[in-house]
């Protein structure tokens, strides 16, 4: 710490602060305009200028100068106020006054400023800018005539986004923001440039004209979309979520979203919302009364040979809930999705850590010294995780090592070391990579008093580097420095992603994960461990409330082929959309065919809500109150932003209704189910809404670790075909982001990635239809040429109902397939 | 841009050969800070810095696109259009400016139909004005390629076209 005086006061402030970090803290205020907390100090405006009588009162930027001992600053003599107001004056030279219709109108920065420091005539003259405005593409709209030319659009896209797509170009007073050779902005659409943009240069178009900023209502909370758990501002105005706002101070991500999350929320109010309930009649769904739906849903529930899968959407609550229901319905078979979905976390982790659940944070990505990401995905799944590897990255000098089936962006980052292995085969190379620092004795010393140690060594001792190096394409002396690089970090953490679209990410691949970090004794310290980075917002939350199969109950697997078989007669989706998210399509829309009443809670008719006996219209995480776990099992409470649409219901408002007609006795509240959670869920102990509050609180992970030797299922290659991966796509998560505007401008479709290689050699150009077959089916997907695939290797994304990969995709970690025109 | 050379760029980027610039790149490849070098080099085979090539040095490189355009946007080297045979320069800084540049410029761009910093779709000119040649005792200036043409006229504007007219095109 060191001493300083600031505007006449004692202050203290960390060596390492700048003037404006340690005015900031010590609650005095120095305008800035091109500096913001996330990105490296820039200096750029000289808004931000203050006097240090060390310096002789000359004007030093307050965002660049760090403190020293004894520094005497002065943020506002007359001079200083002179200074900035004529900084103010020569940005307003060329920037045009259209305020009025800006949609940055009242949010920026640069009006504010004008306002506070009453800068209300021109000095000097000059011409507007003549820039051309950038409007072709739909989510971003650039107007770099508004621009003051801060950087930080271009800083945060390259220092946090790692995409570069913006830069300075050309020079002198002709200098401007743009992109590669002028053309039009086509990126990853985070947003994170339009957020910190403070004017209105860059603008959030779906919003446009909708509202001005100042009469938006602001309702914090948590985004609905994946396992990140980021922090979200709605900006609601007569009942309708219009936008997201930024807040830089916001969560642990500081207020910065991915494009999901950013521009995703107009599934909200979306035309197609369900309003009221529907039950079949004649063939056809037709309008009822809750009461009438519900009491059909009771009856039938009552009759028992009772079956549920659910989104991994619900809240805690509902899962709670809906468990009751189960119970109440007398059965034990409920999941919440494709049951190999998250066998990594329910049964992979539990049995090497004895709990479901990933023994670091997020926040310990930027304290590791080592990073192995399994599948360069985690970034596409997981964007805002993405931003923190990257920072760990550039920022910080974490080392980075990847192991992939396929190349990507993480993969580019400085230094990174990427093995891309032959598809299905990862747990064979994690095996190898744990038997190297077993050979070479590269354990921690405790690591042979663990429970396993000795089955382990034996069921490892045919997977030297050599013989594994065939199987996975990978030589063994890569092998072997992997390891090394692994072993010899002093912290180092896992990061794998599992969900609907990852096979191959089973229980197996979660202990094979488990066993490097326990025998190196990477576990339980900061920036170490293992973090499983499941698919949707609330996963961990329905592992956590137990809701997948147990006690005898079936997974969702064997629920359809009970489904099919006819010993489940009815089954209860609830925001699941089973028939395009689950494998092997026919199998799936046969078990649904089969039911005697399909009974579907959705916000929307989705494929197979339009198969149902009774659809009941659900409401969004924006209509309710709940809490949701993240990944990392901070569990954050939000409420409502807005009043339910239509006559659309809560699922813990469905479910209560259910369990009271079934004679059991609901919570009364989503508080009280909550304090149930608090008194039973492990980890939850001592959580109420109150004690959330704004941050969450992580619910904590006590580690007991046992080795486990992971089983290895060797991919039969079949010869002549090519492997498909199928996965996400960094634009969508699930199938709910169909009904969000802004993903489906920018990923409108399903498409097949298919190496430069196979390409020439199956005469494939961008955009050729292809037909893609397995032994499941066929069906017609775009092709894309990419350079991330290795030859052998095709991906597809398995959000679109459309391009129907699952009817192609069979559920086995690889699914081999011809392409043909 | 005009319009006709959008078009010849357009045409001609999809033949461009890669492994002329890839040859360039291999020799810098492991050097630290070989940004520039790689393309200066590139430029010296191309003769300019195709749209295709940047984008395929940053690949190469791991750079975003981005960032080679604003570098070649920011130094005056680069360029990023096909430029012609003759390099046509008129000056116009003051005393050029004084003595009636605007006039040659004018009139350099209505006998070529192209603007400043444009080349004639043939490849036969390219047109620049710049500042201060430091021949201002002979203003205006003009220049093609390394020949200094001193007290220019309206008239000699045609004779300069006429002449480089004849001239071989290698
Ligand atoms: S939206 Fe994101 S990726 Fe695109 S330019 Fe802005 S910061 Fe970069
Ligand atoms: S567009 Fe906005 S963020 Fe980017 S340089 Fe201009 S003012 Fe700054
Ligand atoms: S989708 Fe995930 S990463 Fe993106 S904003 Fe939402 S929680 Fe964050
Ligand atoms: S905020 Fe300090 S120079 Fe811009
Ligand atoms: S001003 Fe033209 S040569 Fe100096």
């Amino acid at each position: 710490m060191v001493n300083l005086t600031i505007d006449d006061k004692q202050v203290t402030a960390p060596k390492t602060a700048t003037i404006y970090e340690a005015a900031k803290l010590n609650g005095i205020n120095i305008p800035i305009l091109c500096h913001d907390s996330k990105l490296k100090p820039f200096g750029a405006c000289r808004m931000c200028l203050v006097e240090v009588e060390q310096m002789k009162g000359r004007q030093i930027p307050a965002c660049t100068t760090p403190v020293t001992e004894g520094m005497i600053i002065r943020t506002s003599t007359p001079d200083i106020v002179k200074a900035r107001k004529m900084v103010l004056e020569l940005l307003l030279l060329n920037h045009p006054i259209d305020c009025p219709v800006c949609d940055k109108g009242g949010d920026c920065d640069l009006q504010n400023l004008t306002y506070e420091y009453q800068v209300s005539a021109n000095r000097f003259t000059d011409e507007k800018f003549q820039h051309e405005i950038d409007y072709n593409n739909p989510l971003i709209e650039r107007d770099m005539n508004r621009c003051v030319l801060c950087g930080k659009c271009a800083r945060i896209c390259d220092e946090v986004v790692s995409f570069g797509a913006l830069t300075f170009i050309d020079r002198g007073i002709e200098t401007k923001i743009g992109c590669e050779f002028e053309g039009a902005l086509n990126c990853e659409f985070c947003g994170s440039c339009v957020s910190v943009c403070p004017v209105g240069s860059l603008l959030a178009r779906p919003f446009k004209f909708k509202a001005r900023f100042w009469a938006l209502t602001k309702q914090k909370s948590v985004c609905g979309y994946c396992g990140t758990g980021c922090n979200l501002t709605l900006g609601v105005q007569d009942n309708k979520v219009l936008t997201t706002i930024y807040d830089a101070e916001q969560g642990f991500h500081k207020g910065l979203l991915c494009a999901r999350g950013r521009f995703g929320y107009q599934f909200i109010n979306n035309d197609k919302r369900l309003t009221k309930p529907m039950v079949r009649k004649d063939g056809a769904l037709r309008e009822a009364s809750w009461d009438e739906a519900l009491q059909f849903v009771a009856g039938r529930l009552k009759g028992g040979n009772v079956a549920a899968l659910s989104t991994a959407r619900l809240t805690n609550e509902e899962f709670v809930l809906f468990k009751d229901l189960m119970k109440l319905a007398g059965s034990a078979s409920y999941d919440h999705s494709a049951g190999y979905a998250h066998s990594a976390l329910t049964k992979g982790l539990s049995r090497s850590f004895g709990v479901a659940a990933s023994t670091a944070t997020i926040l310990d990505i930027q304290k590791s010294d080592l990073l192995l990401v399994i599948k360069t995905d985690a970034y596409e799944t997981h964007p805002v995780v993405g931003f923190e590897i990257n920072q760990a990255v550039k920022n910080k000098g974490v080392k980075l090592s990847i192991l992939s089936d396929k190349r990507g962006k993480l993969g580019k980052l400085p230094g990174a070391k990427t093995l891309v292995h032959a598809p299905g085969t990862e747990i064979a190379l994690l095996n190898a990579i744990t038997k190297v620092i077993l050979d070479e004795k590269l354990t921690a010393g405790t690591a042979a008093s663990v429970a396993g140690f000795a089955e382990l060594e034996r069921a490892l001792s045919d997977f030297t580097p050599e013989a594994v190096a065939g199987q996975t394409g990978i030589d063994a002396a890569s092998i072997v420095q992997f390891a090394r690089d692994y072993a010899s970090a002093e912290k180092a953490l896992i990061i794998f992603p599992t969900g609907l679209a990852y096979p191959g990410h089973n229980a197996d691949l979660a202990s094979a994960a488990a066993n490097l970090a326990i025998l190196t004794g990477k576990l339980g310290t900061e920036g170490s461990g293992v973090l499983c980075m499941a698919e949707k917002n609330n996963s961990q939350g329905a592992v956590d409330m137990g809701f997948y199969p147990a006690n005898g109950g079936k997974d969702a697997g064997q629920i359809l082929e009970d489904c099919a078989s006819g010993s489940v007669k009815t089954l209860f989706v609830a925001g699941e959309n089973p028939l395009v998210s689950y494998p092997d399509r026919s199998k799936v829309s046969a078990a649904l065919d089969k039911v005697d009443c399909l009974i579907v809670s959705d916000l929307f008719l989705s494929e197979t809500a339009a198969m149902a006996d009774v659809v009941l219209p659900a409401c969004s995480f924006a209509e309710k109150e709940g809490t949701f776990t993240s990944v990392d099992r901070r569990v954050q409470y939000f409420k409502p932003a807005i009043k339910k649409v239509g006559l659309s219901k809560s699922d813990f408002e469905i479910f209560s209704v259910l369990i009271n007609l079934l004679g059991g006795q609901a919570p009364a509240s989503p508080a009280a189910a909550f304090a149930d959670i608090a008194a039973s869920a492990p980890g939850y102990a001592g959580m109420s809404y109150a004690k959330l509050g704004e941050e969450g609180a992580f619910a904590p992970v006590d580690v007991k670790p046992a080795l486990v030797a992971p089983a290895v299922v060797r991919p039969t290659v079949e010869q002549g075909k090519l492997a498909l991966l199928v996965g996400s796509v960094l634009y969508h998560c699930g199938t709910l982001s169909q009904y969000g505007e802004g993903p489906m401008y920018v990923c409108p479709e399903g498409y097949v990635e298919i190496s430069r290689a196979d390409a020439a050699a199956h005469k494939v150009s961008e955009g050729d239809l292809l037909t893609v077959t397995s032994s499941t089916g066929s069906t017609q997907l775009k092709a894309r040429i990419s350079p991330r695939l290795p030859a052998g290797v095709v991906f597809a994304p398995y959000h679109f109902e459309a391009a129907q990969v699952n009817t192609i995709w069979s559920g086995a970690a690889v699914t081999w397939v011809t392409v043909g025109k | 841009m005009s319009d006709a050379v959008a078009q010849q760029t357009e045409q001609q980027e999809p033949e461009i050969d890669l492994s002329i610039a890839d040859a360039v790149i291999d020799k810098y490849i492991d050097i630290p800070g070989n940004l520039m070098p790689v393309l200066q080099g590139v430029q010296d085979e191309y003769g300019y810095i195709p749209h295709v090539v940047a984008d395929h040095i940053a690949e190469r490189l791991n750079v975003y696109p981005s960032q080679i355009y604003g570098v070649l946007t920011f130094y005056a080297q680069f360029h990023l259009k096909p430029r012609g045979r003759f390099i046509i320069r008129v000056c116009v800084g003051t005393a050029c400016h004084v003595s009636g540049a605007p006039r040659i410029v004018e009139t350099f761009f209505d006998k070529l139909g192209i603007g400043h910093a444009e080349t004639t779709p043939d490849l036969r000119y390219t047109f620049e004005k710049v500042a201060c040649l430091g021949a201002c005792g002979m203003a205006p200036l003009a220049m093609v390629n390394d020949d200094t043409f001193g007290k220019m006229t309206v008239q000699k504007v045609d004779e300069i076209i006429a002449e480089y007219n004849q001239r071989p095109m290698k």
